[in-house]
């Protein structure tokens, strides 16, 4: 089988872990194989046509090693909260749940590398009706090499959580993280992610989230750091399920950053809000692909997107592709997408109070981002979030 | 469905007759032998057989596209023949000396061709097949210097024109089937309005595909010059086959400084019947550029036939000021597939667009909106404005959105609203409480989703177009 070029050095990284267990050490080599076929996406595929792979490319990450941190209040029983590698080591029934059928197909190329190297991740699990009001906490932080993480949150019935990953460092990286959420019946999950990478590194994301019948789930990623990174969140929803998928990407000097949402609709009565804010600065380059494909049979959905951009910078770009796909009658689907300057009339109004024009702007700017945070429903996160925002526009005074 | 819906299926395309005339057809097949043929057939000159293969070898190299939304079988483009001409005799002087067969056939299509013409007020070239056969109102645009005449007699006789300004808006090499029309064009029509003058007419082309294995590529060019108005009306109708026939057009408008270009077109080729057999694919190539300062081009669209749609006509908004619009309504009912949409390319300073789309899809029907909307960096201050929606009526069609908006300049403003809905049960049911069929309902109510675009339409298309949405959805509920 050819392997792609771009693909060979980290083929040959590959160490296979005598100490793994027999499905793991098969798994691997199957996404590994997928991954040296398939090598690297090209903007000729219309899921990467906005995103340049070329700082990626041009540089061979040999592999590295971040620092994981783990934080939580004291845990109740029927909480499982640890690291990849220990889950595996002691509870490799959960962790098998972290991999499968889409990372060996090779469909997608950097999660089918992610499960062929992944070293470390965390692990989540809850089991049936356990609530926890405080959040678990990730923070992340890298310095060097390529580093895959392999992630992993399973809600049983009727439980509810909220999970908040920070990824950090300094250098140049490449974080690569796949998670995979699982929410079920009834249960209810918060998901947050912050960006914060440094500013030469790469960072990619993906999130698989699986929901069962009137499973709420709420995802909401700040995007602040990294040279070139890009996120994509993939949502199934189950009967009556309810998805959130909302975010903020603030980029500025040469940053290039890719949403991409897709949002399956497969099953009726669904519900699914989407609400995506941009600003870019001086020479960054921003892009959001949204898909709602709603399959037959899938009567009584409800899903709207939103997607805004505020341009600042001359040389600013954003690309925008909102998509809708409907198979069935009975539904209700919306989308919108802007993009723009501030609104003239908003600036005159507060200079007219006698606020100067740079903080009239920021003012505008720091609102413009707010309105997508207001998914979070828990005020101490969304405080968190809104001080991250702040500090962001602070830096570029 | 009901009997009387089903009455009104088997009824439904009311314009598949075949017209038994005599024409002159080229052998199946393509190579450049054939394109070669064509030239030949209509005694065109050097540069213009040139460019026929230049065309054509681009062509070789070129694949189908596969982006969008549709399926069908491959194409053997080397059984069609490509060329089909009406026999007669040559060069008819008056309407009398053409065939009394092609012109009773207009007259079913209700084509206003004779002294109809006269009283619609309407300048028709029709393109029978592939050769125009009579153009009317000829003296009365040559005397404000309009030339309006088939694409044939356009290279005869305003050979310069036609030299300079063909291809230059959809390059040879564009896209496969751009390519193809390019090489084997057969005729069209060409209009040209020079500066500071308005066409006082709706000009009217009325294409029809008879011949069997025959495909229909045709080539319309319209120049509006420094400060011109054209109004241009385009109605296409096809004879009911089994197999599926081919229609790869290209367009190409131009408008100068302060120019204006209206285009509208009512597309009403076979669409196939109910299983989805026969009917045309049309594969066509529309763009206008606006390459004046303030010109101005206005695409209004009504789709309601044809097996498969693919079609996107766009704007170059190379002028400062200068303005794109595009108005549609794409129906696609029982195996019907439509992807069409539009690119608006902002080009110039302080250009705006605005695009409004209507997709409607019924039975087991395929409809997607594909659009582009670009501002590259000097466009500052561009706007635009999009709004699509789509209805919904029963739960085996589809209706997909793909719309692509990239800002390379942050003056820009641009807008996007998407909306799917089905036809709601509380508007069937104050119309049927209120004494109307289901049909005459649903006609009712789709007209309206339709009002912003059909209200951009010349009076007497916008009469067609109403009647032909709801021809296009009878049986599709009940």
């Amino acid at each position: 089988m050819a392997v792609k070029t771009e693909a060979a050095p980290y083929l040959e990284a590959f160490r296979p872990d005598a100490s793994e267990p027999a499905w793991l050490a098969d798994a691997r080599r199957k996404a590994l194989a997928a991954f040296g076929e398939r090598g690297f996406p090209t903007r000729r595929e219309e899921a990467w046509r906005f995103t340049s792979l070329r700082p990626l490319a041009d540089k061979s990450f040999k592999p590295g090693r971040g620092k994981l941190e783990l934080k939580s209040a004291a845990l109740p029983n029927g909480v499982w909260f640890a690291s990849m590698a220990r889950t595996l080591a002691e509870r490799p029934e959960i962790a098998r749940r972290a991999i499968n059928e889409s990372d060996l197909a090779g469909g997608q190329p950097f999660a089918s590398l992610n499960a062929a190297l992944f070293g470390d991740g965390f692990v989540f699990a809850l089991d049936e009706g356990v609530t926890l009001d405080d959040p678990m906490e990730i923070v992340h932080s890298a310095a060097e090499g390529s580093i895959n993480l392999r992630n992993l949150i399973v809600l049983a019935p009727n439980s509810r959580a909220t999970v908040v990953e920070t990824y950090r460092g300094k250098g140049a990286y490449w974080t690569n993280t796949v998670t995979s959420v699982s929410v079920g019946a009834s249960a209810s999950l918060t998901h947050v992610k912050v960006q914060d990478e440094g500013s030469e590194a790469i960072h990619f994301g993906m999130v698989r989230a699986t929901l069962a019948p009137l499973a709420a789930y709420r995802n909401f990623g700040l995007t602040l750091g990294a040279n070139l990174s890009r996120q994509d969140v993939q949502v199934a929803h189950g009967d009556g399920s309810n998805a959130d998928v909302s975010g903020a990407y603030l980029q500025r000097g040469d940053q290039d950053t890719t949403t991409a949402v897709v949002i399956d609709h497969a099953a009726p009565n669904a519900t699914t809000h989407e609400l995506f804010k941009g600003v870019l600065d001086d020479r960054a380059h921003g892009a959001f692909l949204g898909t709602i494909r709603v399959r037959e049979g899938a009567q009584k959905t409800d899903a709207k997107q939103t997607s805004r951009a505020l341009l600042l910078g001359d040389r600013a770009s954003v690309d925008t592709k909102p998509e809708l796909e409907i198979l069935a009658d009975d539904v209700k689907c919306a989308h919108g997408a802007a993009v723009g300057d501030l609104d003239p009339a908003m600036l005159f109004y507060l200079r007219a109070r006698g606020i100067g024009e740079n903080e009239a702007r920021r003012m505008l700017i720091e609102a413009f981002v707010l309105d997508a945070i207001e998914a979070v429903e828990q005020p101490e996160l969304r405080n968190h979030l809104a001080s991250l925002v702040h500090d962001w526009l602070e830096a570029g005074r | 469905m009901t009997d009387t819906a089903q009455a009104l299926v088997g009824d439904g395309y009311k314009y598949g007759f075949v017209t038994d005339i005599e024409s002159d057809t080229a052998p199946p097949g393509l190579n450049e032998d054939t394109v070669r043929f064509v030239s030949a057939q209509k005694g065109e000159p050097e540069w213009l057989l040139e460019w026929r293969l230049g065309a054509y070898r681009r062509w070789q190299k070129m694949t189908e596209p596969k982006w969008a939304n549709v399926q069908f079988p491959p194409i053997d483009y080397q059984a069609a023949s490509y060329y089909s001409a009406p026999k007669q005799k040559a060069g008819p002087k008056s309407l009398d000396e053409v065939d009394p067969e092609l012109l009773k056939t207009y007259a079913k299509l209700g084509i206003p061709l004779h002294e109809r013409a006269a009283l619609a007020g309407v300048a028709v070239d029709a393109v029978f097949d592939s050769v125009s056969v009579a153009t009317t109102f000829k003296d009365k645009l040559g005397e404000l210097g309009i030339i309006f005449c088939s694409f044939g007699e356009a290279v005869r006789e305003h050979g310069e024109l036609v030299k300079q300004y063909l291809g230059s808006v959809v390059p040879q090499g564009d896209n496969f089937y751009s390519a193809l029309n390019s090489a084997v064009f057969s005729d069209g029509s060409f209009v040209y309005v020079p500066p500071g003058v308005r066409c006082p007419m709706e000009l009217s082309t009325y294409f029809r595909i008879n011949a069997a294995k025959t495909g229909q590529f045709e080539r319309t060019l319209v120049i509006a010059d420094k400060g011109a108005y054209v109004s241009y009306l385009e109605g296409c109708t096809a004879p009911q086959r089994d197999e599926n026939q081919l229609h790869a057009a290209v367009v190409e408008l131009i408008a100068l400084d302060d120019a204006q270009i209206k285009y509208s077109t009512v597309q009403n080729w076979y669409p196939g019947d109910a299983e989805g057999k026969g009917g045309i694919y049309n594969f066509v190539t529309k763009r206008g550029a606006c390459r004046g300062a303030r010109s101005k081009i206005s695409w209004t669209q009504v789709e309601t036939g044809s097996a498969i749609t693919w079609k996107y006509p766009g704007c170059l908004l190379e002028g400062d000021d200068s303005v794109g619009e595009f108005y549609s309504v794409a129906v696609t009912n029982n195996r019907q597939q439509a992807d069409t949409g539009t690119k608006m390319i902002h080009l110039g300073r302080n250009t705006r667009s605005t695009i409004i789309s209507k997709g409607i899809s019924a039975g087991k029907g395929q409809n997607t909106y594909r659009g582009l909307v670009r501002v590259q960096p000097k466009a500052a201050n561009a706007r635009n404005y999009t709004q699509c929606d789509s209805l919904l009526i029963g739960d085996r069609c589809g209706a997909h959105t793909v719309p692509y908006i990239e800002v390379r300049n942050p003056s820009a403003t641009v807008e996007h609203e998407a909306t799917t809905s089905k036809i709601s049960e509380d508007q069937m049911f104050y119309c049927r409480s209120r004494g109307l069929s289901q049909e005459d309902a649903l006609g009712l109510i789709v007209n309206g989703f339709c009002k912003e675009v059909l209200k951009e339409l010349p009076m007497e298309f916008a009469v067609e177009a109403q009647k032909l949405l709801s021809v296009s959805l009878e049986g599709s509920v009940g």
